[in-house]
């Protein structure tokens, strides 16, 4: 472990240097779910509180040579700390944005104690175009990947398999091509407005894009990935994560930004009506003996701008989500989305299985709504998780088969702050989403949802709290408002004071130890890194 | 502010001399720095008298200055108390926070026990001294001699000599000054000279091509110059020969495209240009001088760059003032040091541990502020689809205080009878969404304080945010709600005056309570209402309660502090400053440095001009007025286009839509000289509402938003019209303007300014008549579209 380099480095000598009972108050809540192994405790504690004490130092100093240490199944080290990078890093027509930025920014994170950042990799930026191969163009995220190796930084590389509008990233264009020749492998809400951000899931095991099912598309990038980065797994690159749908996130496109301004309360559409997603729902109405149910999606659900009590399907109380026939499409229709993250993920671990590092994949925090009964805005999402009944178990439970970590968003939103009128509980939500992992012992990363001033005191509590199952956090993420007076100070308040929670004075190593702690490492790690620029 | 601040040292000498009959009080004042100061002293009873100190000698190049005051000893008088006041700037010099004493005859036994008490605090005067050098509150700390207090307590009356220093610190303007000119033989010299005292380093690199990327220039350096990480040089600069700042000269070659610096003072304070780095362009091959040369003597070949004249002056200003101005470096450095010093002084003081910690700090600090840089100005390469996103990235990146985004629409979310319910902030708390909904992205809330009217106009206890509105939670709980769909919420700040809590000796209402309890001196002198001990009003005077002394300093420390304040705890991120003209406009811009709001508008409303009760056409000294108030406050604050709306009033009234278009073709307000922060309005809680003491031409108030919607400038829109049969109408407009991404500074042109109609063209992308009278756009370069019409308006849409 790398922190074991820097504690040799830092050269304390023994544990029993310093006082025991000054655990419980540095280890806070990061060693709470470590307790119960006591004594086997105070080494990673030990770890932990040398990173306390010199994470600039650390950072300097330690991981020389990145150890591989994250493979899978390792596990219990202080959380990770990660920053986003530019989701434009690498434009659309794959050159480095912001090059000198960036190499800044990582020394700069290096030295705050940053475990490493987080790579966006763009499926419609590598490969634009069909290749028989399956090659890419990986050369622009190699030459990122080489900056963050430089710096000394490990590397989550997130694989995008949707479009983005802000920035514009599309689709490959030859699978724009495709679309427009049959616009249905794309999902559609009832007023036949396509989504262009991800293909339809009813498509997934399909042979629509030029005879091959996106499936064995989606395969192909992750293999062409593998081979382009092969030298880079274990050592720099330690996590993938796999892009489940729009944004990134395991759910359907039900609220895409529709052009002109939209409705703050609008939840969007049921997104099953193209043409496959039709034809999947009749078979399994007429399977279950209603065919009549299979004709459509729900007549009284709302339209994009319309809030969803505007229409009778989430009516509070007798909405016809209540009934069975509602309680059918949902089951269908959450049950799709299931079946499309664990085919994407089952390939994901098959094509990464062998290596060092960790695959993990995102959920969405749908949090509006989530105190009313129906909760609308995760049911047109997917996730059939209404009053007295829990949609994330199933979710959970797919992760744990795959054994993917689960990125969960929104570790700085508070309920205090969303609108009450909306309903929005983000809080109540992911501590939902938080206990099906630790049932089904799925791992947790969480990130953020904003930059914002309070966010960095809600996201340290997650991470500090006694019970926290999260392993690492990313924050999201670098740019100008990243480095701004207004959020960097804080944020490096934040990657500093998570290291050091608040120590009492009686908590502090003695003078002789702080020596030990603190040597000349330091500086002349310092100088080192000025000159090797 | 490091070292950008000296302070100045000022000793006070304070000899009497006593006979029989008068004691002669001679008051002598010694300063490093020659400038005038008066006295103001205060003798037991309960008035005081402003006398002005005389210069009397020089002592070694030091002027000496003095006062003289006879007092006969007959009268019963107990002491003296006199504070001095810096004629110039205002500033006042006292104690340790309280008023210089000077004990007088017939007192002796107090007087020997203050003795004492001053006794100890020479104790540790001497460290303190030099500590509180830096400090911005000006204080006054005493020197004194043992002898001398023995000499007190022995001879009492017979003389009483003491020595007090007073420190003093000034915020200083300096420049720098660039010229390039040729040095023949395929060279070119740079001459840099700056006025900023003590050592400065030039940390500096050129440019070979078009990027502007930093990299060394190839030998020889100049003199004392050090090579920065390969990619930088510091060349400390030499001080000039009168000491006055000093002075550095570069030889560089032709083929150098520019040269990028910054500028270093010490270890901790860097200044660059507003974030960025300074960059002087070499090209058009002979020589070039810009940036902070506001007064650089013309070198033969020289030539400035010219841009948008009033901007410019703008940016002049801004430039002068990089330098104390509060830089962007400089925040995240004291943001950081802030930070060190928490967990150090947690830590112990382990010099060795600390500085370490420091030197790791620092490099962060100073590649996050270069990186942030970068980022700021670095337009991503994309492909066509994405130029509408790297647009707007640009101009979330210029948000300044004056203009917010440039894309502003305000809404004034009261009126002049929503306190009558007691819970507004609960009322307007479900309208929130359709404000949104709407495309508002600013909201004007109503004065939060205690105030002594209703309608929050006469706040009281500044601290007290309970108000006929609602109580302070709701207001925070509306803030937030306003927050959650990104509209931004304005404070109402009423600065020019305030309510007393309490009455003086004489009656007169003018001793605060609160929080914030100030006395007399915090009210202007000039208002004879309230017997204000403060100096001259800085503006116009409002009679209805005491006017605030924005001179004094502890004033404005205060509203800073309150601003400050307002802006964490409710959340607000701006203000809507209420009756401006009570007050300079410098120390507006004051404030709004230190509350950093998003988007400030002040309320300057004065007449405007009529001749034989008809109103003049040429309204440019109204509209300069309203200018000169902005220029004052450093373009820190918009302000409220007073001058468009009295046009709109007589244009639309009588017919005379002439009126519209300046001498120059411009429109006539203050939206056609300085768009950027003219805030355009038509109706307002006083000139409408239940008030309407200037209401705008009733059923014709769709022409007026069918303008002020359309052009330039940042448009409010009042309450009482978005609640009522014209919202749909105006809602169109909004959505146009947004949808055709028309901004503050959007260019406007007039076609047509006629009795009966007036027509402009704005951006090409949007044309609008107002008026009966026929127009329909010329759709030579464009297809015209009709995008919206009402009663004597009309918009289209180029499409």
């Amino acid at each position: 472990m790398e922190f074991a380099t820097a504690f040799r480095h830092a050269g304390v000598a023994a544990p029993e240097l310093i006082p025991a009972r000054s655990w419980a108050a540095i280890g806070g809540g990061s060693c709470g779910r470590r307790a119960g192994r006591s004594l086997i405790v105070l080494n990673p504690t030990r770890d932990a509180w040398v990173r306390r004490a010199v994470p600039a130092v650390r950072s300097v100093i330690a991981a020389e040579k990145l150890t591989p240490s994250a493979s899978k199944g390792a596990g219990t080290g202080p959380v990770q700390l990660f920053v986003g990078l530019p989701l434009d890093a690498v434009s659309n027509c794959n050159t480095i944005n912001h090059a000198r930025a960036i190499a800044i920014g990582l020394r700069a994170l290096k030295l705050l104690g940053v475990d490493g950042v987080e790579l966006p990799v763009w499926w419609g930026i590598v490969q634009p175009d069909l290749s028989t191969s399956g090659a890419g163009n990986w050369s622009s995220y190699l030459a990122l990947a080489g900056l963050v190796l430089e710096a000394g930084l490990r590397l989550r590389v997130s694989l995008n398999l949707h479009s983005s509008e802000t920035p514009a990233i599309p689709l490959p264009r030859w699978i724009s091509r495709i679309i427009e020749a049959n616009p249905d492998i794309l999902c559609a809400g009832r007023s036949g407005l396509r989504c262009r951000d991800c293909l339809s899931f009813a498509v997934d095991e399909l042979p629509v894009l030029d005879g091959r099912t996106p499936i064995k598309v989606y395969e192909d990038f992750f293999l062409s990935f593998r081979s382009a980065f092969s030298e880079l797994f274990g050592n720099t690159v330690t996590d993938i994560s796999v892009g489940l749908g729009p944004n990134g996130e395991l759910r359907y496109p039900s609220s895409q930004q529709l052009a002109g301004r939209r409705r703050p309360d609008a939840i969007g559409e049921f997104q099953c009506y193209d043409k496959y997603m039709l034809a999947d729902l009749k078979k399994h109405a007429e399977e279950s003996g209603n065919p009549l149910w299979g004709l459509g999606g729900p007549h009284d659900a709302p339209e994009y701008n319309q809030a969803p009590d505007s229409s009778g399907f989430f009516r509070e109380n007798g909405g016809s989500w209540q009934t069975p026939y509602g309680d059918f499409f949902l089951s269908w229709y959450s049950e799709q989305l299931l079946l499309h993250g664990d085919r994407l993920l089952s390939v994901a671990s098959k094509v990464f299985d062998d290596l060092p590092v960790r695959l993990s994949a995102k959920v969405p925090l749908l949090h509006y709504w989530h105190r009313s009964r129906s909760r609308p805005a995760e049911l047109i999402s997917g996730f059939y998780n209404t009053e007295g009944r829990d949609g994330y178990e199933a979710i959970a439970n797919m992760f744990s088969r795959n054994s993917v970590t689960m990125i969960v968003p929104g570790l700085d939103l508070a309920d205090g702050d969303e609108r009450q009128e909306l309903l929005s509980s983000p809080e109540l939500l992911l501590s939902q989403i938080m206990t099906a992992c630790k049932r089904h012992r799925v791992r947790v990363s969480g990130e953020n949802s904003l930059l914002s001033r309070d966010g960095f005191y809600r996201i340290k509590k997650h991470l500090l709290s006694e019970n926290s199952q999260v392993e690492s956090y990313t924050h999201q993420r670098m740019g100008a408002h990243f480095f701004s007076p207004e959020h960097f100070p804080l944020f490096t308040e934040f990657v500093r004071s998570f290291a050091l929670p608040e120590l009492d004075a009686d908590d502090m190593v003695s003078d002789e130890e702080r020596k030990m702690t603190l040597p000349n490492h330091a500086a002349s790690g310092n100088d080192r890194e000025m000159q090797a620029v | 502010m490091g070292s950008t601040t000296f302070g100045n040292e000022t000793s006070w000498l304070y000899p009497y001399k006593s006979n029989l009959y008068f004691f002669a009080l001679l008051i002598l004042l010694l300063l490093l720095l020659a400038y005038y100061v008066g006295i103001y002293y205060v003798f037991s009873q309960d008035y005081a008298i402003e006398t002005p100190l005389k210069r009397s000698s020089t002592v070694e190049g030091q002027a000496l200055y003095e006062v003289r005051i006879n007092y006969d000893s007959s009268n019963p008088v107990a002491a003296m108390n006199f504070v001095l006041k810096e004629e110039e700037t205002g500033a006042w010099f006292q104690h340790k926070g309280r008023d210089f004493r000077i004990p007088l005859m017939n007192n002796l036994q107090q007087y020997a026990g203050n003795e004492a008490q001053r006794q100890s605090f020479s104790i540790w005067q001497g460290s303190l001294n030099q500590l509180s050098n830096f400090l911005m509150k000006h204080d006054v700390s005493d020197f004194e001699d043992q002898e001398n207090n023995s000499n007190i307590h022995q001879i009492l009356m017979k003389d009483y000599y003491e020595e007090y220093s007073v420190i003093k610190a000034e915020f200083a303007q300096n420049s720098l000054t660039v010229t390039v000119k040729s040095g023949g033989a395929n060279k070119m010299l740079v001459y840099f000279d700056t006025d900023v005292p003590g050592d400065v380093t030039i940390h500096w690199g050129v440019c070979k091509d078009k990027n502007i990327r930093w990299e060394l220039p190839s030998a020889p350096f100049p003199p004392s110059t050090r090579i920065f990480r390969q990619k930088a040089l510091q060349t400390a600069l030499q001080p000039k020969a009168d000491g006055s700042g000093s002075w550095g000269l570069f030889s560089l070659e032709q083929e150098i495209q520019g040269v990028l610096f910054v500028l270093k003072l010490n270890e901790y304070t860097w200044l660059n240009n507003k974030g960025t780095d300074f960059y002087i362009p070499l090209t058009n091959v002979i020589s070039f001088s810009s940036q902070s040369c506001t007064d650089c003597i013309s070198e033969d070949q020289l030539s400035s760059k010219e841009k948008d004249i009033r901007e410019d002056q703008q940016q002049l200003v801004d430039k002068n003032q990089t330098i104390h101005q509060v830089l962007y470096t400089d925040e995240i450095i004291s943001g950081i040091r802030n930070l060190v010093t928490d967990i150090s002084s947690v830590r112990g003081k382990k010099a060795k541990s600390r500085e370490a910690q420091e030197s790791i700090l620092q490099e962060i600090e100073k590649l996050a502020a270069e990186a942030y840089s970068i980022f700021r100005s670095s337009s991503p390469a994309f492909l066509e689809e994405s130029i509408l996103e790297s647009d707007q990235t640009k101009i979330s990146g210029n948000v300044s205080s004056g203009t917010g985004s440039g894309y502003e629409i305000l809404c004034q979310g009261f009126n002049w009878e929503s306190h009558k319910s007691g819970r507004w902030y609960c009322e307007l708390k479900p309208k929130v969404v359709e404000l949104a909904s709407l495309g508002f992205t600013i909201i004007w809330l109503p004065p939060p304080t205690e105030s002594v009217s209703p309608e929050g106009y006469m706040p009281k206890d500044l601290y007290n945010l309970n108000s006929r509105y609602g109580s302070m939670e709701e207001l925070k709980d509306l803030v937030k709600g306003f927050h959650a769909v990104e509209i931004k919420v304005l404070g109402d700040a009423v600065l020019n005056h305030r309510c007393a809590h309490y009455q003086n000796a004489n009656g007169i209402w003018n001793i605060f309570g609160g929080h914030l309890n100030w006395d007399d001196r915090a009210i202007v002198a000039d208002d004879p209402h309230f017997q204000g001990r403060g100096n001259k009003s800085s503006g116009d005077n409002f009679h209805a309660a005491p006017n605030i002394d924005h001179s004094q300093d502890f004033v404005r420390k205060d509203l800073k502090e309150w601003l400050c304040w307002l802006r964490k705890e409710v959340g607000y991120d701006g203000w809507r400053l209420d009756f401006v003209r009570g007050f300079w406009g410098g120390y507006v811009g004051d404030y709004l440095e230190a509350s950093e709001p998003y988007f400030a508008v002040g309320e300057y409303w004065d007449s405007l001009s009529y001749k034989y009760g008809e109103m003049e056409f040429n309204q440019d000294a109204h509209r300069q007025r309203i200018i000169d108030w902005i220029n004052a406050t450093n373009g820190t604050a918009g302000a409220f286009d007073v001058t468009t709306k009295g046009i709109l009033h007589t244009a639309l009234e009588k017919c005379e839509y002439w009126r519209l278009s300046d001498e120059k073709g411009k429109p006539a307000g203050v939206v056609g000289w300085w768009p950027s922060r003219a805030v355009t309005f038509i109706e307002n809680h006083d000139t409408g509402s239940t008030q309407g003491h200037w209401r705008f031409p009733s059923g014709k108030e769709m022409q007026g938003y069918a303008y002020i919607l359309t052009h330039p400038g940042t448009p409010a829109v009042f309450y009482d019209h978005i609640f009522s049969h014209y919202q749909q109408e105006i809602s169109k407009l909004i959505s146009i303007r947004r949808r055709c991404n028309i901004h503050c500074r959007s260019m406007v042109k007039i076609t047509k300014a006629e009795k009966d109609v007036y027509a402009a063209e704005i951006d090409e992308k949007v044309a609008v008549k107002i008026g009966p009278g026929y127009y329909e756009p010329l759709s030579d370069s464009h297809d015209w579209v009709l995008a919206a019409e009402g009663y004597e308006y009309k918009l289209w849409e180029a499409s």
